[in-house]
């Protein structure tokens, strides 16, 4: 992580009207983000397994918070870089994913993917909190790489008795609205203070990724 | 299962999509070639055996048309109603066996996407239109790989459990 930039990002001070378009947007996205994100396992993963269909699908990404937190980061990580990565990272991460998906699926054995998941939480939330500039190339081989290992472990879970493809449609679906989630609380950025709120959040989602990390070192 | 109404709606999501870019007119010479062709196949009798062959038909159709909205110059006029003609074979293939028809009920209105695509197009936000369109993509590649599967280990406990 030696090329992580620890210095402020330059201040930027849109016109009043656009501030408060921004904080609008802003109050929304982290109303979502707080609904998504209160989503309790006990009452959501019953989806998995056979019943499987598109309203298990969409709920499976809300209920792991390793997973959550690192979508939300990738589409976080994407408004800190700007265009045009903030619409670029949101489409390779499904496309990646879903590569990592169909080799689950198929049972090609991946090593660690606990781990690979738990590590993605740490390095996207380190990249936030450190405002990290990462290059166009870099930020696209960070995403992924750790789209493959979220998509493995999500397509070893696909049900295949119930409805697969409305399951699909709804994992797919879920984790694009996480990424537009993780953008809008982006949105943070254009607010007085809004920066660090959002390092602060990275810095949060790191350290949620140590215990994930801590966790998977334990399996 | 074959996802009902979801395929041939997700496939006329997409060519919505790809259509929103072209000229209104041209979007809805494109509708046209899609109902009426979606609504002769759906009549046809299709032999059971080609259900695998319009299933993976329709999902690489979806990542087409996906595909083809991020092309910098969108889709030509030709290029419009040879879509719509793949669209509505393909449509009119997953509604034939099923039991319903009122799938293609479901199914085609999905294709209007084209008029929100465009009228979000025309704010500057084509961008959003190219978001959905990579998650159709996603989804598309997903189903398609699930008819090659073996076995898929859905019934085990999973990564949380």
């Amino acid at each position: 992580m030696g090329n992580l930039s620890v210095g402020m990002p330059p201040t930027i001070h849109p016109p009043r009207r656009m501030l408060q378009r921004h904080r609008v947007a802003c109050y929304l996205a982290i109303a979502l983000a707080g609904s998504l994100a209160s989503v309790t396992p006990a009452a959501a993963h019953v989806g998995t397994g056979l019943p499987g269909g598109i309203v298990s699908g969409f709920e499976h990404p809300f209920v792991g918070l390793d997973h959550l937190l690192a979508m939300m980061a990738v589409g976080l990580w994407g408004a800190f870089l700007g265009r045009p990565l903030i619409y670029a990272l949101p489409v390779t991460f499904p496309l990646l994913m879903v590569v990592g998906a169909a080799l689950g699926m198929f049972g090609l054995h991946a090593p660690s993917v606990e781990m690979g998941v738990a590590v993605s939480v740490v390095i996207l939330g380190l990249c936030i909190a450190f405002a990290f500039r990462a290059s166009v190339w870099a930020a696209y081989t960070i995403v992924a790489l750790f789209a493959l290992f979220h998509g493995y472990s999500h397509g070893v879970e696909l049900p295949s008795a119930a409805d697969p493809v409305g399951y699909s449609a709804g994992f797919v679906l879920a984790t694009g609205l996480l990424h537009l989630s993780g953008i809008g609380v982006g949105l943070l950025n254009g607010l007085r203070h809004g920066v660090w709120a959002t390092r602060g959040l990275g810095a949060i989602v790191a350290l949620s990724g140590c215990w994930f990390v801590y966790r998977a070192l334990g399996q | 299962m074959r996802g009902g109404a979801l395929p041939p709606a997700f496939l006329c999501v997409s060519l919505g999509l790809a259509l929103a870019p072209a000229e209104r007119r041209l979007g809805m010479v494109g509708v046209l070639v899609l109902a009426t062709t979606a609504t002769v196949i759906a009549v046809v009798p299709i032999p059971r055996g080609w259900t695998d062959t319009a299933f993976l038909a329709c999902w690489l159709s979806v990542a087409l048309n996906s595909a083809i909205v991020h092309l910098p110059r969108g889709l030509g006029r030709s290029g419009a109603v040879v879509s719509s003609l793949n669209a509505g074979v393909w449509t009119g293939a997953m509604i034939a066996p099923a039991t319903s028809r009122l799938d293609l009920v479901i199914a085609l209105p999905c294709c209007l996407s084209m008029f929100l695509a465009a009228w979000i197009c025309k704010r500057h936000g084509s961008i959003a239109v190219k978001v959905v369109s990579s998650w159709l993509i996603a989804i598309a590649v997903l189903a398609a790989a699930l008819q090659f599967l073996p076995v898929t280990p859905g019934y085990l406990p999973d990564h949380i459990e």
